[in-house]
């Protein structure tokens, strides 16, 4: 009884993957039919025109996620260090808490007078300060509380042992840190890849990232392309997932 | 040295956007920034105020937060209650993860693939002679009552939830604490409702209203999934900043800092409230 | 040794550290008894240099080392847990000293393995840290320190974490080791009997401030050290 239920449960959650799936390989599905009328590889093969937009649109998405995780990560990790063991801790904490909470197309909005001003609006180079502005606070989440009194305690020890703080970051604390390092490039990633109104926004429509692409063909009405761009935006943190499934999840409190 | 540098980078990246974002914000609305600029004014504040538009908007919005979190939140409950076992070993605890996966946009397309009129679900109603046509399909997104939007957010809500359960379950030693009821002499329904159910919930409650607030402020899948009256508060308030009415710019700014207000007063006191400002 | 003279240390309003002096000889093992919250661990984290004195001034062999960094000092400071790094082995926890310090490779091995020996420890070398007992932890926590030949060890609590067992075996350990490596040492704890098998002499403090006993015997005489109430308690129950 319990194992089938755990069987209908696993399929209607494994539901929604199978339909985009269905309909990225569909050439027609017209209504009352409950599976496509003809197959077709097409729309899987535009991905690989070297011309075509959706494959330029999966690198360009690819390449900023990856710029936004890698600096937030890396700033994020040393600066929360900074924040951690600061007498204002609780006031930074609460001031990295903001950008989180916010929706981030309502924050563009407020700040994309700035980004206009500075010539950013429209362009790469606007999108990935405005991811960043998102992404790196949240790096600070995630790595304070990483910089507890064990920590210290092991910083400390290394200096009575005779290592400078470079060893002690070098031989001691990098190592310690990798899995954390791990989750929140992750995540930094995740935000990024995930993001949508803020890059419509300061990117004025002209930065096409990934989710820009499911949204100009779902308006479009090809709903066939818009499955098969959204199957691409699930797959790479899936399988990451397969690999490890603390990536992906990670408690909104943080601590 | 570094720890300047370290701090100022912070400033810089955090704080210096979202203040120069709120004043900007509330210069445009009081006349004093932006086009329409010629001097200080109240009239774009007084008109928001006599129109209504934003109070049902935000009403509309804390309608569909409170509902999907509702839904969520009972649905995590009562599998984690019946079913913890099987998220923790075997296919669940595999699939269940999926979900996190989902970007709003494709969570919103899914929604209307599965609720629409000419989605999955109608062409089951149909074949199994429920329906008869596209047409005698309920409205299930575009609707007034937001069932297509709720469905979504619960939707991706219900796995996050229910992982963070499965944890508290392991960490607040809930199954032990069952065991001590059982010898008291307390029945299964008795402390799933007194005792699991009350312990979950507050001990993920900061998580749960952080979500809430998510949800308060989505964008995506109100703008697909949604209708054009009442609107949550971002798709109002982007929909009001890129009208070519003039006048609405202000009032865009003007929805956008009453909503910024009230979620950092909302999160500023959950937080401090919270275990996670403490020091561990 | 090592000389402190009047050393005042304050965190805002409160004084943790009031006019403490001590000296300690070399080969001497001086324990400090007291309370939590008496200024055991600020005293000891000043001397490691990993704290600053906000007056007084600290010799270590008649010379300033005020201003000294930690690393400079040569006074290794051990925490109540072992602190053994958790992403090296036990081989790598006792070199980390000497490999910060360039030693050649062979002479690392050589002088881990004698180490290893001396702790009785020759079986675990390759074990990580969390498939260590207690009792060993600490072992390997004092031989990280022992192998790089500390002027001075500075000890708080280290066996503070352990079992009413491992705790005697490790107080004989360590007595015999430092013995052997003709270590000098403070040893702090908030155990009476500890205090007095550990220590050459005694300090008791309380409230910042650092009471140095001529003797054994005037430290158990003095009736604030509780040591006489100690022993009225055992007494009742003598035939």
């Amino acid at each position: 009884m319990q194992k089938g239920f755990t069987y209908l449960l696993a399929a209607l959650i494994l539901l929604p993957f199978s339909l985009l799936l269905l309909l990225s390989l569909a050439e027609g599905w017209s209504f009352p039919s409950i599976l496509p009328d003809a197959w077709t590889a097409e729309h899987w093969s535009r991905l690989f025109q070297l011309d075509g937009d959706l494959g330029q649109s999966l690198l360009l998405s690819i390449g900023i996620s990856l710029f936004v995780a890698t600096v937030a990560t890396i700033s994020g990790f040393l600066t929360s260090r900074f924040i951690a063991y600061s007498p204002f801790r609780e006031r930074y904490l609460i001031m990295a808490y903001c950008p989180f909470v916010l929706s981030p197309v309502v924050y563009a909005a407020c700040i994309h007078f700035f980004f206009i001003k500075m010539g950013l609006s429209g362009h790469i180079g606007g999108v990935l300060i405005g991811q960043l502005i998102i992404a790196y606070p949240f790096a600070v989440i995630i790595c304070h509380g990483h910089w507890n009194e064990r920590i210290r305690s092991m910083e400390q020890l290394v200096a009575t042992l005779g290592g400078s703080r470079r060893e002690a970051f070098q031989k001691v604390i990098l190592p310690l840190s990798k899995g954390i390092l791990l989750v929140c490039f992750f995540q930094c990633y995740l935000i990024s890849w995930f993001e949508y109104g803020l890059t419509t926004l300061i990117g004025v429509g002209k930065v096409q990232t990934m989710t820009l692409k499911v949204f100009q063909y779902i308006n479009e009405a090809d709903i066939y392309l818009a499955a098969l761009s959204s199957w691409l935006l699930f797959l790479p943190p899936a399988i990451l997932l397969w690999f490890n499934k603390r990536f992906v999840f990670r408690e909104v409190n943080v601590s | 040295m570094y720890k300047a540098l370290g701090i100022r980078w912070f400033l810089l990246l955090t704080v210096l956007p979202l203040a120069a974002g709120l004043i900007y914000a509330l210069l445009y609305s009081l006349g004093l920034a932006g086009i329409l600029g010629n001097g200080f004014t109240l009239a774009y504040w007084q008109s928001v105020f006599a129109e209504g538009v934003v109070w049902r908007s935000l009403g509309y919005s804390a309608y569909i937060a409170t509902a999907s979190m509702s839904l969520a939140c009972l649905l995590a409950l009562g599998l984690v209650i019946k079913l913890r076992t099987a998220f923790q070993k075997g296919i669940l605890s595999y699939v269940i993860y999926f979900p996190l996966a989902i970007p709003a946009m494709v969570a919103a397309f899914i929604s209307f693939q599965l609720l629409g009129k000419a989605g999955l679900f109608s062409r089951l109603t149909y074949a199994l002679g429920l329906t008869e046509s596209l047409q005698s399909f309920p409205d299930l997104v575009n609707d007034f009552w937001g069932i297509g939007i709720i469905f979504s957010h619960s939707l991706m809500a219900f796995p996050f939830l229910l992982l963070l359960f499965l944890g508290t379950y392991e960490g607040e030693r809930l199954g032990e604490l069952k065991q001590i009821a059982k010898t008291l002499g307390a029945g299964e329904g008795y402390i799933s409702r007194k005792i699991v159910a009350p312990i979950l919930l507050k001990q993920n409650f900061a998580a749960i209203l952080l979500y809430f607030i998510f949800v308060l402020g989505s964008y995506e899948i109100p703008l697909l999934l949604g209708r054009e009256a009442p609107q949550m508060i971002s798709v109002l308030t982007i929909r009001k900043l890129q009208r070519y009415d003039l006048l609405d710019k202000p009032e865009a700014y003007i929805i956008a800092l009453i909503y910024c207000v009230l979620v950092l007063t909302a999160m500023v006191i959950s937080l401090r409230r919270s275990k996670i400002l403490q020091k561990n | 040794m090592i000389h402190c003279e009047r050393l005042n240390k304050r965190f805002g309003s409160e004084q943790v550290l009031e006019e403490v002096s001590f000296s300690l000889a070399e080969r001497e093992t001086l324990s400090v008894l007291g309370r939590s919250g008496s200024g055991k661990t600020t005293l000891l984290k000043i001397l490691a240099g990993l704290e600053s004195a906000d007056e007084g001034e600290i010799l270590l062999k008649g010379q300033r080392i005020n201003e000294q960094s930690p690393q400079e000092r040569g006074i290794v400071y051990l925490y109540q847990e072992a602190l053994l790094f958790p992403h090296l082995n036990v081989f790598e926890n006792l070199a980390f000293g000497l490999r910060l310090r360039r030693t050649p490779s062979p002479e690392v091995k050589r002088a881990v393995e004698e180490m290893l020996a001396r702790l009785g420890l020759s079986e675990q070398a390759s074990k990580m840290p969390y498939q260590l007992s207690g009792g060993q932890k600490q072992r390997v926590s004092f031989g990280r320190a022992l192998i790089i030949n500390p002027k001075v060890l500075l000890l708080d609590e280290p066996f503070g974490a352990l079992d009413v067992e491992t705790r005697s075996s490790m107080q004989a350990f360590l007595k015999e080791v430092s013995l052997e490596y003709q270590i000098t040492a403070i040893f702090v704890t908030h155990d009476l009997k500890e205090a007095l098998l550990m220590g050459d002499r005694i300090g008791y403090m309380r409230a910042g401030k650092l009471d140095i006993y001529d003797s054994k015997e005037a430290f158990v005489q003095d009736p604030r050290t509780e040591a006489q109430s100690e022993i009225e308690f055992w007494k009742r129950y003598q035939s």
